[in-house]
């Protein structure tokens, strides 16, 4: 099965090997994956994962993590109408505003 | 907000400790971690000192299981903190209220493959609730005070604290933090009414109690609910101790070593009421055919246990304390309560051992008989371990320590240490196998120093036990690596120690050798051999049900 998440991290160092470590452990993959720090100081992290396993397995474990203060299930437009934004949005962007 | 005077970040560490009540810590000195231990010298906070980070690590975790307060440990960078790691994950999988400070080398040269320089911060990821690194002198004091409150909120379990040494040294205007109350899951109301639903309409409802009980601090609690409802009950490796164990509709540990009244009763049940328990392989057996009639109330604080393994058809998270006495009522099951008589009756232990050889379940049994009402069973893991479990009984969970989840050779003796911290009033009684005692046995010398006085009880069969069980059993007798013949003499090791001790080998010795132990001044090592043939019963085997127990006599014919 396919699942969209949106999750909103704290923006620390180490929150997306969490984040990661926790989908593969938990017997998910990762098929998409866009990460964006916002200027509220929060990490925000869009993803599509495939397991067999059911969403909740996930979802649950991922709400534990200390550093993870949501993660929204969205539907696959959603997740692709948010991802297009975003990628048309950084596109016009010169390399220069996205190192800053 | 109090505002004292600029100290350094070692200072600052100690004084959180203090600040938390800790009066006792564990650890091993170090490079990186020097600056913590020059803080440490003179101050209000004592020091065991162990002689391997893993000995401290599982000396926190007997503290904190034992006391119910959150276990603190030190090792240094490097070699010092990957020691730690197996305690970790034995406090992750347990979920014990542990709080590990490291030292590190200094944020300049973190990412230069520095001297005893590992990354720890990702090596934690894996093997605790939650882990920091320090990079700002400024945010340490905030982030120890995260970390104990951590530890201990929620669903209890190991917090790490990575600490540079320039942070270590920097100078900071010590603050008390002002930290929000971490938010904990809430029952509402209509879970509540429909669990009571649930309760109404079984005429065979089944308790199956773990750690969480314990944990939750809900001992009362569940045993109130029990005087009120009647309901049978079982309890997992972490959950004995819950339940009196005397009280008349309890069945005794379930699951793969569990009793056969256990695993029956639980069956038959048309109703499951898990508390505080997260239906663990060992525990369920085959789990497409674990109490397969039965409906599901599961009560636990972590929601993440709801709904993981098996379906609920009621699930409430929060805290045990408030939803026990929320859903208890008298239930009309006469009959019910009848069958689970007979079925105790059926499957009574039995201690009749014919030959002089020492038969380690009778034994045990009566070193629960002898113990004085405050005492603490630290166990290793093996053989020994069910032995214990089944046939030794508790009057609360914190006077059992067992490495469950994670199975941990060699956890005992270190337990026992930090037990025996925790509890300087309680008979500490570690329980160890020949295997699992030299997993640990450097923490002799920590006995030594500080003349802890422990008893070890070390139950030998030149075997590591288990493993030759399931070889005998389910790999056609090739005992690959599980002779362990050629152990030390163990009483003239302890002796080394300064620690006396005796061995026995016939039953007749039993009880007057559990007497000297437990009357001697001081530690004391009892070294019994047993008859190597003797293996743990009954079994589910691995991928059966659990109606489906093997015997000892069903594995001879």
């Amino acid at each position: 099965m396919i699942y969209n998440l949106a999750l909103t991290l704290v923006q620390q160092p180490e929150v997306l090997e969490r984040v990661l470590r926790v989908v593969r452990h938990r017997g998910f993959k990762v098929t998409t994956l866009d990460m964006q720090l916002a200027a509220n100081g929060t990490t925000q992290v869009d993803m599509v994962v495939e397991s067999e396993r059911a969403l909740e397995l996930l979802s649950h474990q991922l709400n534990k993590l200390i550093d993870v203060t949501e993660c929204k299930v969205l539907s696959a437009e959603q997740l692709s109408t948010k991802l297009t934004t975003r990628l048309s949005t950084r596109q016009i962007q010169p390399a220069s505003a996205l190192n800053a | 907000m109090e505002i004292g005077p600029q100290i350094r970040g070692a200072d600052a560490v100690i004084k959180v400790l203090a600040a938390h009540g800790v009066t006792t810590v564990f650890g091993y000195p170090g490079g990186a971690i020097m600056p913590i231990y020059d803080a440490l010298y003179g101050a209000p906070v004592e020091h065991l000192l162990s002689r391997h980070e893993q000995g401290a690590a599982f000396a926190a975790v007997g503290y904190a299981r034992a006391s119910g307060k959150t276990g603190v440990c030190f090792a240094t960078s490097g070699p010092g903190a990957t020691n730690l790691v197996t305690a970790l994950a034995d406090a992750l999988l347990d979920s014990v209220p542990l709080v590990a400070i490291t030292g590190q080398v200094s944020t300049a040269v973190i990412g230069t493959d520095a001297f005893q320089e590992i990354d720890v911060l990702g090596m934690s990821l894996s093997c605790t609730k939650h882990s920091f690194m320090v990079t700002d002198i400024d945010e340490l004091v905030p982030t120890l005070y995260r970390a104990f409150e951590i530890a201990a909120s929620g669903r209890p379990g190991p917090v790490l604290v990575d600490i540079p040494k320039d942070i270590q040294i920097a100078m900071l205007d010590y603050k008390t933090p002002l930290l929000g109350l971490m938010a904990e899951p809430q029952a509402d109301a209509s879970q509540l009414a429909a669990a009571r639903v649930l309760l109404a309409k079984s005429s065979k409802p089944m308790l199956y109690v773990g750690g969480g009980v314990g944990m939750a601090g809900a001992v009362e609690q569940l045993r109130n609910f029990i005087d009120v409802t009647g309901i049978p009950s079982v309890a997992t490796l972490k959950g004995l101790g819950s339940i009196t164990h005397d009280s008349e509709g309890y069945l005794g540990m379930l699951g793969m070593h569990g009793g056969k009244a256990a695993n029956i009763a639980v069956q038959e049940c048309d109703l499951l009421i898990v508390v505080g328990a997260r239906f663990d392989d060992r525990v369920t057996g085959r789990l497409a055919t674990f109490a397969e009639h039965a409906k599901v109330l599961h009560l636990d604080i972590d929601v993440a246990e709801l709904g993981k393994l098996r379906r609920p058809d009621v699930a409430i998270a929060g805290d045990l304390r408030q939803i026990l006495p929320a859903i208890a009522q008298p239930m009309a099951i006469a009959p019910w309560l009848a069958e689970i008589a007979g079925l105790k009756a059926q499957h009574q232990w039995n201690y009749d051992r014919p030959g002089e050889l020492i038969f380690a379940p009778k034994m045990l049994n009566s070193l629960a008989n002898k113990l004085p009402e405050d005492s603490v069973i630290a166990c290793d893991v093996g053989q020994h371990q069910m032995w214990v479990a089944q046939h030794m009984w508790f009057r609360r969970p914190e006077d059992h320590l067992s490495s469950a989840g994670l199975g941990t050779m060699g956890f005992g003796l270190p337990a026992a240490i930090g037990a025996k911290v925790a509890r300087p009033d309680a008979c500490v009684v570690a329980v160890s196998g020949d295997g699992s005692f030299m997993m640990n046995v450097q923490e002799l010398t920590t006995v030594k120093r500080r003349q802890i006085p422990l008893k070890i009880l070390l139950i030998d069969n030149q075997k590591l036990g288990m493993v030759k069980q399931w070889q005998q059993l389910f790999f056609e007798e090739r005992f690959s690596e599980t002779d362990l013949s050629d152990n030390p003499d163990f009483v003239t090791m302890a002796s080394a120690f300064d620690i006396p001790g005796r061995t026995i080998t016939h039953s007749v010795e039993v009880d007057a050798a559990l007497d000297e132990m437990l009357n001697t001044q001081g530690p004391f090592l009892l070294h019994v051999r047993i008859d190597e043939a003797h293996n743990v019963w009954p079994l589910v085997p691995p991928g059966a049900c659990n109606r489906d127990m093997m015997d000892e006599m069903e594995k001879q014919t």
